[in-house]
């Protein structure tokens, strides 16, 4: 028997990768073609970026300024992000800018708002403003200057309009109305934001960034630089679940969506697989059907979020079992 | 129809890609090739046109600043690095950005040190303040090499290593679960956009 699990484990450390990379491959592929519900369970990071963008809701004088730092190599990531913010700001009245210093983010910042409000009576100029694309070089004199005048420093939107003349512009001058910046990349560039604008101005600064630089830039979130935290793909789950539970709600109490609460979030659930937005309430079990469509590209990173919970138990498994393995053969070579 | 052509293509050069999981091969050359090619014939006339003609042609030529004639100047100097001859002509434009970095140091020291100091000193009245104390001396003490890491002082140094340990594990939890959401975002594009098995 001992003998049989030696060869067995034998066999395992000598396996192809590929097989492994099959097995990955299908372990992502199935749950993704067979979605199941799985809860989304947010926190502090994530919340606390909805509820300031929340604050916001119907001021004139408060907007919110998204950067796209990153290229479509982490676009699963950061788009879901992206779209799930747009929409929230879009659903709540709230003013949002983009703008982008790479030129590779420049149509990644149109796809997200035509994703994000196909759904929306928004207008650009009014409802929300591309910046558009800026040099690179340009980073620092428009962060600074930002921080005095942004008319002044941006001077031109994606569509070379004066940005002084628009409709949004009106009540939002510098940091103080600008609030928040959210900074969307797969590198430190948050830090650069944390650097000036904060630094400098006060102004709040949240990152979304991809998963691997998440452990980089928690010292910065310890700190209380950066007010928020979007996580990799789970941050963009939490998000999508935010805004789907508060900012879509609607009731005769709520017509425009409900305020915040740790409760009520941690109470509801907001299955995947139903073709409506519905909500089940985990402690008493009713289950609410909105009639409002649930969209695909509003649930897209809870769906990846599924395969991404199966492709971790496999990837543990591998773990064990190598592990289990390399003593089990270890064992073996050492009484030879 | 459009849809389904610029799907196909997609589709075509991310197995392409893909295709290096098995071995090397032409495909997955062309595709990589193709990737380089491509997004610098993009970004050239974005930069021609959002970098160029708004902050260097308009303002010389249409509105005659011609103080701004230097910074161009300056500008054209990276070009030299081209030349074998003339190359150290490019030092010049490096060493001007590399001042404009050194404006940024005392906001850095603010930001990545100073704050970072101050919310290391918090009173230890809860388990993650103690944690983060500990942690950071430790560490501290492991980065001191002009003592031997040996007796109590290396039981000391000990724990900080452990510490950093921690912390690795939970980079490289983090780059795995990257890693597979990018993976993810590609099979959702096979397998929902293109072949349409998503609903």
């Amino acid at each position: 028997m001992t003998e049989k699990i030696i060869a067995f484990f034998d066999k395992m450390q000598r396996v192809d990768r590929r097989v492994i990379y099959l097995i990955v491959a299908l372990s992502i592929i199935i749950p993704l073609v067979i979605p199941f519900n799985s809860p989304t369970y947010t926190e502090e990071p994530t919340e606390n970026i909805y509820k300031k963008i929340d604050s916001f809701a119907g001021q004139s004088n408060k907007a919110v300024l998204l950067s796209f730092f990153h290229d479509a190599s982490t676009m699963p990531e950061l788009f879901p992000m992206e779209v799930s913010v747009l929409r929230h700001c879009f659903e709540r009245n709230i003013k949002v800018f983009t703008i982008c210093f790479t030129p590779a983010a420049a149509p990644l910042v149109d796809y997200a708002i035509n994703t994000a409000k196909e759904n929306y009576d928004v207008k650009s100029g009014v409802d929300y403003l591309n910046f558009g694309y800026k040099p690179g070089a340009l980073f620092l004199p428009i962060v600074l200057g930002m921080g005095e005048d942004i008319s002044e420093a941006v001077d031109t939107d994606s569509e070379g309009r004066k940005i002084k003349n628009l409709e949004i512009m009106k009540d939002i001058k510098n940091y103080d109305d600008m609030n928040l910046v959210i900074d969307f990349s797969g590198s430190g560039s948050a830090l650069s934001w944390v650097t000036y604008a904060r630094a400098k101005f006060g102004a709040n600064v949240a990152a979304g960034i991809t998963a691997v630089m998440v452990a980089d830039n928690y010292p910065y979130l310890q700190t209380g630089q950066l007010l928020g935290m979007f996580r990799g793909l789970k941050g963009a789950a939490e998000y999508e679940k935010l805004v789907d539970v508060f900012a879509s709600y609607e009731s005769d109490e709520y017509p425009n969506g409900r305020p915040f609460s740790k409760e009520v979030i941690k109470s509801i659930e907001v299955p995947i697989t139903e073709s409506n937005i519905t909500y089940i309430d985990k402690d008493t079990g009713v289950v609410t059907d909105t009639g409002i469509p649930s969209n695909y590209k509003y649930k897209v990173a809870r769906i990846g979020m599924n395969a991404q919970s199966v492709a971790h138990i496999m990837i543990i498994v591998f773990i064990i079992l190598g592990n289990i393995g390399f003593f089990v053969t270890r064992k073996k070579n050492d009484g030879l | 129809m459009f849809e389904i052509i610029s799907n196909t293509v997609a589709a075509f050069f991310t197995l392409s890609i893909f295709s290096f999981l098995y071995k090397d091969n032409p495909f997955y050359r062309f595709a990589e090739s193709l990737l380089v090619g491509v997004s610098m014939g993009y970004a050239i006339p974005l930069v021609y046109e959002n970098a160029f003609i708004p902050y260097v042609y308009t303002p010389i030529f249409l509105g005659h600043r011609f103080s701004l004639i230097f910074p161009a100047i300056l500008g054209i100097l990276y070009s030299f690095r081209f030349s074998k001859n003339l190359s150290w002509l490019a030092r010049y434009p490096i060493v001007f950005g590399m001042g404009i970095i050194g404006m940024s140091v005392p906001m850095s020291i603010h930001s990545s040190v100073l704050v970072q100091m101050r919310s290391a000193m918090l009173p230890l009245n809860t388990i993650n303040s103690v944690l983060i104390f500990i942690g950071t001396v430790t560490i501290l003490l492991y980065f001191f090499f002009s003592k031997d890491h040996k007796g109590v002082y290396g039981k000391f140094t000990n724990v900080g290593v452990w510490f950093m340990m921690i912390g690795f594990g939970a980079s490289f939890g983090y780059t795995v679960m990257a890693r597979i959401s990018l993976l993810i975002g590609r099979i959702q594009f096979l397998v929902g956009d293109w072949l349409g098995f998503i609903k």
